[in-house]
């Protein structure tokens, strides 16, 4: 029988258009607000790394003043201190491990036309492209020597070498890169995590670098990093090598870990470390690490916030409102159809049949509504990305689960519109209908 | 065919309460072409839906085709109406969006018969009204005569055993009238037991039986003079 109430609803529904028209609009602006705000927080939630979710832990060790808090939002520094982070990537337990931070500066050909431009870069460990799954277009990471040693070797991103060499394979070429030549090894597919998981420290939606150097090189450029550095105590910082020495935190740590037990051996580890370093005066409050999936590190840092929420709560609640409307006109044209439906209990139609008649229709008028809002929403969208913030062309865009939920959204609203009208018209006296029609 | 006995339905209001039938007694033979009359208010039409099951009795037992009606719920009841009766109305009551293909499939549709099955009782009733070649019209594009043999089709398609009418003739003029009854008076010779409520005296007396109701009961029950002689339109 659906097929038959199916074509019954698209009969119904062509016969009143000024009608439907209103319905499927009520449904369509409620599911396009709505849609527009859950598509933003969805995409803004969405977790990049999700592939490898269960193995991969951001690290956070407890470093932190036994008096005062790291920020209002968290008990333990989101970072690691450089003399933590070369401590830890001794460890063997991990699959692999990255200890990394933003950075940045001039990068230019030697020789070349092509004027010098600031490249965003990252300095990282050479686990970085294994652990997060960061593809290469030609050649791969650097020599493992250069996690410790300054060798000056450098990563570059499709972008970057496009830029520089046209998209050719530049492995083996040289780029000027603050002052001085390094050799390229590799180029990286182009790889955009958004959120950017690996560094929510540095602005959650922000272009990912544009070229990699090893971790080795910190003393020999005395590396100062791009983005946040956060410290709790006062320390007499008079060189480099006091700013590496220091409590201060700046590099972001993560681990792969495979299974349980490695997992349980690198916590003994951890433990281990802090007690070590507890000994020797550091870490004074109680003995505290943190290993976090990528799924769990995006609401601990708080990705979509308060404010994104209730936003997604207000279209709710206009969707809510619209859907009132729905009920209403649902409620006019159902009743005014009475006597259709009186003619069908006459000729065999039970309650539930006429019920179930009716809200299909409902169902009808949530479908169309449903694909006139995903218009809609790819409008508000547009008109969001329209707002020139840059990481809004990544954010503000509709997939098609997104798409799908719009439709079932709208389809499911409408149902629940339907049931009261669908119930009325099904308990309506055909008699009164027969006589007076 | 209809039996039923101390029928009684109130309606009630807040301050009202209003007897339409009272202590309501009447059996129908199978085969049986009875009239009913009366004045205005006087319950025939109360009848005629609980007879129909559209209503229930506020009290009382009736039984349809040797069964208890009293106590089947929603849906058994659909079913009955669907299986066994066939409704004609005064107005016609045909979906004015459906062509007479389309009116005439609803009860089938209800009956569950597959398509080709429905496509085949249609074309036999239309053809049997003679309105086979007005298959896609819509009901306004008919007469007033037309679309009540339209709706005497879609009642005969399910082929029920007993036929309701509520004033069938009420809205058509001498000739139509007489067109129709006729036709029903054919479907009776065939077999389907008809009982019709009309305020016309002349079309009661072509009844094989005529029942009068007056203040919601039975006041008095006529045999025809002389058997109803019918041919098709």
């Amino acid at each position: 029988m659906i097929g038959y109430y199916i074509s019954l609803a698209l009969r119904s529904l062509r016969s009143t258009p000024i009608l439907s028209a209103l319905m499927v609009a009520a449904i369509a602006v409620g599911v396009g607000a709505a849609m527009t705000t859950l598509t933003l927080n969805y995409m803004m939630s969405r977790n990049a790394l999700a592939e490898k979710n269960e193995v991969l832990y951001a690290v956070q060790l407890d470093s932190w003043s036994a008096t005062n808090g790291v920020d209002n939002s968290s008990e333990m520094p989101w970072q690691v201190t450089y003399q933590d982070a070369v401590r830890l990537l001794r460890s063997d337990i991990p699959s692999n491990q990255v200890a990394m931070h933003r950075w940045g500066g001039p990068i230019t050909l030697e020789n070349s036309e092509i004027r010098p431009f600031i490249a965003d870069a990252r300095v990282t460990s050479r686990d970085f492209f294994a652990l997060f799954d960061v593809p290469f277009i030609y050649g791969g990471t650097w020599t493992a020597e250069a996690d410790n040693n300054p060798v000056q070797q450098i990563v570059l991103s499709e972008k970057t070498n496009d830029r520089l060499f046209g998209g050719e394979n530049s492995v083996g070429r040289s780029v000027n890169f603050n002052g001085a030549a390094f050799t390229v090894v590799g180029v990286t597919e182009h790889w955009q995590p958004s959120p950017k998981v690996h560094d929510l420290n540095n602005g959650h939606f922000n272009d990912s670098a544009e070229i990699f150097l090893p971790f080795g090189l910190h003393r020999q450029f005395e590396i100062y990093p791009w983005g946040n550095t956060n410290g709790w105590k006062s320390e007499e910082i008079n060189s480099y090598e006091d700013r590496l020495n220091s409590d201060m935190v700046w590099l972001q740590y993560w681990v792969q870990l495979d299974s349980a037990e490695q997992v349980e051996r690198y916590g003994d580890f951890l433990t281990g470390y802090i007690r070590e370093q507890k000994a020797q005066g550091r870490f004074p409050r109680p003995l505290k690490f943190g290993l976090s999936h990528p799924s769990e590190w995006l609401t601990l840092n708080e990705v979509v916030d308060g404010d994104d929420r209730m936003l997604s709560w207000l279209s709710l609640a206009f969707l809510l409102v619209c859907l009132v409307n729905a009920v209403a006109l649902l409620l006019a044209k159902f009743l005014r159809k009475a006597p259709e439906a009186g003619v069908r209990r006459a000729l065999g139609a039970s309650r539930q049949s006429v019920f179930s008649q009716h809200l299909v229709e409902s169902g009808c008028v949530g479908l169309a509504g449903g694909l006139v809002g995903i218009l809609l929403t790819l409008a508000g969208l547009g008109l969001i990305r329209q707002l020139q913030m840059g990481y809004m062309d990544r954010v503000a865009a509709m997939d098609w689960a997104m798409m799908l939920a719009a439709i079932g959204l709208a389809v499911l609203s409408s149902l629940l519109a339907g049931l009261y009208p669908a119930w009325r018209i099904s308990r309506t006296n055909p008699s009164i209908y027969l006589k007076t029609q | 065919m209809l039996k039923m006995h101390n029928i009684r339905k109130s309606y009630r209001t807040d301050t009202i309460e209003t007897h339409a039938l009272r202590d309501f007694s009447l059996e129908v033979d199978e085969g049986e072409f009875v009239s009913v009359t009366g004045p205005s208010g006087s319950g025939k039409t109360t009848f005629l839906n609980i007879a129909g099951l559209l209503e229930t009795p506020t009290g009382g037992e009736y039984r349809l085709d040797g069964e208890d009606v009293s106590n089947l719920n929603d849906r058994q009841r659909s079913r009955l109406r669907n299986e066994k009766i066939g409704f004609i109305f005064q107005g016609f009551n045909l979906i004015p969006d459906l062509n007479l293909f389309d009116n005439i499939d609803v009860p089938l549709r209800y009956r569950g018969f597959n398509a080709k099955e429905r496509k085949k009782r249609i074309e036999k009733v239309l053809d049997q009204v003679g309105l086979s070649a007005r298959a896609k019209h819509l009901p306004a594009q008919l007469s007033g005569g037309q679309q009540q043999r339209v709706a005497i089709a879609r009642a005969l398609a399910g082929e029920p055993r007993f036929l309701l009418a509520d004033e069938p003739t009420g809205n058509l003029d001498s000739l139509m009238a007489r067109q129709v009854m006729e036709l029903l008076e054919f479907i009776n010779e065939w077999g389907t037991t008809i009982v019709m409520v009309t305020h016309d005296p002349d079309l009661a007396r072509r009844a094989h039986r005529n029942i009068q109701i007056v203040d919601g009961q039975v006041s008095d029950l006529h045999r025809a003079t002389a058997p109803a002689t019918a041919e098709i339109a």
